[in-house]
């Protein structure tokens, strides 16, 4: 190495350094392995890459129903007719390409603890979006924090999925939780519904189910990602404290013994329990993501667990 | 409960400040160290509980402050050694007297009767209850407490420790009068004597103020042999002889054969075995001694090489008077019977001179005025006159007398030491009229004839007739009068040391114009003495061979002197198994009360410390924050 190669290698950008750790050849490599398993998960039953609730004049069969005047004869079904001696027309799912929203939470909460959380829901949303790419979905990424400060404009192609990364490296966590207001303005925005992949850890003061039910009531299908860190459950703290909201800057003094962690130990727990639970409830796909599990993992256990890809 | 340490009024006032800092430092907010979380409900939620149960919280927080302020009332009640008022008047008040007189070196208990009286004294010491007091007493010549009546065992035993021997004997009246003025206004006092009952009984017997007395024997036997007189004294007309004086006594209840050897210098000189009767003493004398330098010493032992119970009077010390050559003047026209007497004795430097010469250059020691009275020069010295005139002596010269002799005469004094004076005849002369102070050493009916006295501070000794009118002369008395007379002039020299005895307040002469001096002891021991009057004092404890040193390093004077027990009631060692004082016998203490000591400081200090381990234990477990 030479030193003009040294004096060039220093000129190297920041974010390219970023890029390099946070997407890397190693994630690019799983990303494909990911795509690949994807297909290899949904053979035989997605021949149109997506199929969208409505129906129409696709060619997969969805249904019959009563021949009306004015129906096309030829989608009639005559060997139903034969059979039973009655005319019913086929229906066929109509071929529409998915839109998929990533919501990823930029807010303080997620950049707590050296940004391990953050990290993860960037690789985890990096790596859905390639998969929604790869089966040439519309992609959208948006940040959310108590607004919209970033968003990604809707994008196709397994190609564009670079233009995905570099958007991904940018967002910086910061701002307080407001979800619901977030994403009361990303559905003011987003006329078109689709998926709507909601990556966050739920810190939010106002309650987390502001904004799961603002995605449901503007006819989004919400995935839910929880982003856990389970070493919050479990500080490191003893003695006199003050402790400092990350976002909201509230302060609150507290002698911390082995009972209050216990405790706080539980209450984590619960507030985890509570969000699982009211997703359950609303038939909202959850899914807990550990910043200690590798991300691919939680990528496949999402694709097994189905709700992902229709 | 009474308190022994700090007064009350001192002890609030330490408590008050100590607490007023507790409870600032109470008041005053922690100082807490913010720590960011990711989301403050979280902690809200669990802090919630807590907020429920402030009240209690807080009278935790007061729990343990109100631990603090009694662990701090425990430690100042500490500082006050409080003691329960009973201990203080009911319990016994005891004096150990221990004698360390020169018999309780015996070693018929081994190691001595002493370490054996101190086993017993600290047997008492442990078995004194809780509520006694005692005070320790080292019994010598002079009686030493050293402790104060305290009821600290390990107070009482250090002062045990430190009793020693020495070689004197034990004054009991004096102990029991310290150990009476030490009991006085004290209840339930007791004085215990730790002894061999070798002591004089004191008369009279001391009232003891209502103090019983009791007694704890020591010893075993008393078989000791014992060496109660040496002295040494150069003979008069020949000095360079020495003849040797040697008492020793058998204490023991059979006959013995000893063995006395005497050694000078290092080197035994003469030996000699004796029979010695239960009870008996024996003088021998070591005649014509010579070749010894400065040091004598007598060592007695049986014939059969074994050794008696007490080795401290088994020796005895003694240095012969160093000898100088003492410069004499005399003044004479001419007196053979005068230059005979001085020819005696070879350590004299005897100048001769005219009447007319006088005075001749040079410093002397003693002036002899034969005949004359002329005004005595600075540095004469001493002067002896003989048949003074009367323009010029020292001492008024009366009537003329005749045939007159020696009627009485000072048999102690120094100058007619040996000296048989009862016979001489002498023709004629003259009667002295001494001033008050002089001395009349010796008088005839018809008056003084022999006068000793000092003018401007310089010593005189007048002879009123001249010796050649008498037998004097022709008799041993004359020189031995001449040379002592001499001698008493450079006795107060500084070099002149005799023998002292142990048990008595020494006087020993040192050069003029020293201010202080270092004393030597046998075992090599310094200490500084005081000089008064031109002497060294100090108390003699220790037979042997001492050092005294004065003046600086140019003027430097080292001295020798022997200082021996030479002590026969001492010597005197069968131990004795009761004590009597008044013609009561004293019996053997009374056991001690039991009980535990009521320290209660150190329980107030160990309930402070176990307090403070809770504390510690209650605040890193969480319970009391």
């Amino acid at each position: 190495m030479g030193i003009l190669e040294l004096f060039q290698r220093k000129k190297t950008p920041r974010g390219e350094a970023a890029r390099v750790e946070l997407f890397d050849d190693e994630f690019q490599r799983k990303l494909e392995m990911l795509a690949l398993v994807s297909r290899r998960v949904f053979t035989g039953r997605l021949r149109a890459e997506r199929r969208s609730k409505k129906k129409g004049s696709g060619v997969e069969f969805a249904d019959h129903r009563d021949y009306v005047p004015g129906d096309d004869i030829r989608s009639i079904d005559w060997n139903v007719y034969r059979r039973f001696g009655r005319l019913l027309v086929r229906l066929y799912e109509e071929e529409e390409d998915l839109s998929i929203y990533f919501l990823l939470d930029c807010s303080a909460s997620m950049g707590f603890g050296g940004g391990q959380k953050f990290d993860q829901a960037r690789r985890l949303v990096a790596a859905l979006a390639y998969v929604g790419l790869a089966n040439l979905d519309r992609v959208t990424i948006v940040g959310v924090n108590d607004g919209v400060p970033e968003r990604l404009p809707t994008t196709r192609g397994k190609g564009r999925i670079f233009t995905a990364f570099r958007f991904l490296e940018r967002l910086k966590p910061g701002g307080p939780t407001d979800l619901g207001e977030a994403l009361r303005s990303f559905a003011a925005q987003h006329k078109r519904r689709g998926l709507a992949v909601l990556v966050s850890d739920f810190y939010d003061p106002a309650g987390f189910e502001h904004g799961i039910n603002v995605l449901r009531f503007e006819g989004f299908e919400p995935y839910v990602i929880h982003l856990v860190d389970e070493r919050e459950a479990a500080p490191p703290l003893d003695g006199d404290l003050l402790l400092v909201d990350c976002e909201t800057g509230d302060e609150r003094e507290v002698t911390v013994t082995p009972a209050v962690l216990k405790r706080l130990q539980t209450a984590f727990s619960d507030y985890r329990s509570t969000i699982e639970q009211f997703c359950t409830g609303k038939h909202v796909p959850y899914l807990a993501a550990d910043v200690s599990t590798p991300f691919d993992e939680i990528v496949l256990r999402a694709l097994r667990r189905g709700g992902f890809l229709k | 409960m009474m308190l022994t340490g700090l007064p009350l009024g001192t002890l609030l006032g330490i408590f008050g400040g100590a607490a007023a800092l507790t409870l600032v430092l109470y008041i005053l907010r922690l100082r807490r160290r913010p720590v960011a979380v990711p989301f403050a409900p979280l902690w809200h939620s669990v802090l919630g509980d807590r907020d429920a149960s402030r009240l209690f919280s807080r009278l935790r927080r007061w729990l343990s402050l109100l631990l603090q302020l009694v662990l701090l009332a425990l430690l100042a009640f500490a500082l006050g050694d409080p003691r329960p008022t009973g201990s203080l008047g009911s319990g016994r008040n005891v004096v150990l007297l221990i004698d360390a007189s020169a018999s309780m070196q015996a070693t018929d208990e081994k190691p001595t009767r002493l370490e054996a009286a101190k086993v017993k004294a600290r047997e008492l010491v442990a078995g004194l209850g809780g509520s006694d007091r005692a005070l320790v007493v080292q019994m010598g010549d002079v009686p030493v407490p050293l402790s104060t009546l305290s009821d600290s065992p390990s107070e009482l035993l250090q002062a045990i420790a430190r009793v020693k021997a020495s070689d004197t004997r034990a004054e009991l009246g004096r102990a029991l009068e310290l150990g009476r003025d030490a009991l006085r206004g004290s209840p339930h006092g007791e004085i215990v004597v730790f002894s061999d009952g070798a002591l004089p009984e004191p008369s009279p017997a001391p009232e003891l103020g209502g103090a019983r007395l009791s007694f704890v024997p020591v010893g075993k036997s008393g078989k000791n042999l014992a060496i109660t007189a040496f002295s040494v004294r150069r003979y008069p007309l020949d000095k360079s002889r020495l003849e040797v004086l040697a008492e020793i006594a058998n204490t023991s209840s059979e006959r013995a054969e000893v063995e006395l050897s005497l050694w000078g210098d290092g080197a035994i000189i003469d030996s000699e075995r004796l029979h010695v009767e239960p009870g008996a003493r024996l003088s021998r004398f070591f005649s014509d001694v010579g070749g010894t330098r400065r040091g004598l010493e007598a060592r007695l032992r049986y014939a059969d090489g074994t050794r008696d119970d007490l080795p401290a009077d088994d020796r005895a010390y003694a240095l012969v008077p160093e000898r100088r050559r003492a410069r004499i003047l005399v003044v004479t026209t001419g007196n053979t019977y005068l230059e005979a007497a001085l020819l005696l004795d070879e350590y004299l430097d005897v100048t001769d001179v005219k009447p007319s010469a006088y005075p001749p250059a040079g410093h002397f020691d003693a002036t002899i005025f034969d005949g004359v009275a002329p005004p005595p020069a600075t540095d004469s010295g001493g002067l002896i006159y003989i048949n003074p005139p009367s323009a010029g002596s020292p001492v008024k010269v009366g009537k003329a007398i005749s045939e007159f002799g020696f009627d009485t005469w000072d048999r102690k004094s120094r100058v007619l030491r040996f000296a048989a004076l009862g016979d001489v005849q002498v023709a004629a002369g003259h009667a002295f009229e001494p001033q008050s102070d002089d001395k009349v050493l010796g008088a005839s009916d018809n008056g003084p004839i022999l006068v000793a006295g000092t003018r401007s501070s310089r010593p005189f000794i007048a002879l009123g007739f001249d010796p050649r009118q008498s037998d004097l002369v022709l008799r041993p008395a004359w020189p031995l009068l001449v040379l002592n007379a001499i001698d008493s002039f450079s006795e107060t020299d500084a070099s002149y040391l005799s023998a002292y005895r142990t048990g008595e307040v020494w006087r020993v002469p040192v050069q003029e114009g020293a201010r202080d001096a270092e004393l030597t002891l046998p075992d090599g021991t310094k200490r500084s003495v005081p000089v008064q009057d031109g002497r060294a004092v100090t108390f003699g404890e220790r037979a042997g061979v001492y050092k005294l040193a004065t003046g600086t390093d140019e003027t430097r004077l080292v001295t020798e002197f022997a200082a021996n027990l030479a002590d026969p009631d001492e010597s005197q060692i069968l131990p004795h198994k009761t004590l009597s004082l008044a013609g009561k016998s004293a019996p053997l203490p009374e056991p001690g009360g039991g009980g535990v000591r009521r320290d209660l400081w150190a329980l107030l200090v160990a309930v402070a410390l176990a307090l403070s381990l809770v504390e510690w234990f209650t605040y890193h477990r969480r319970i009391t924050v």
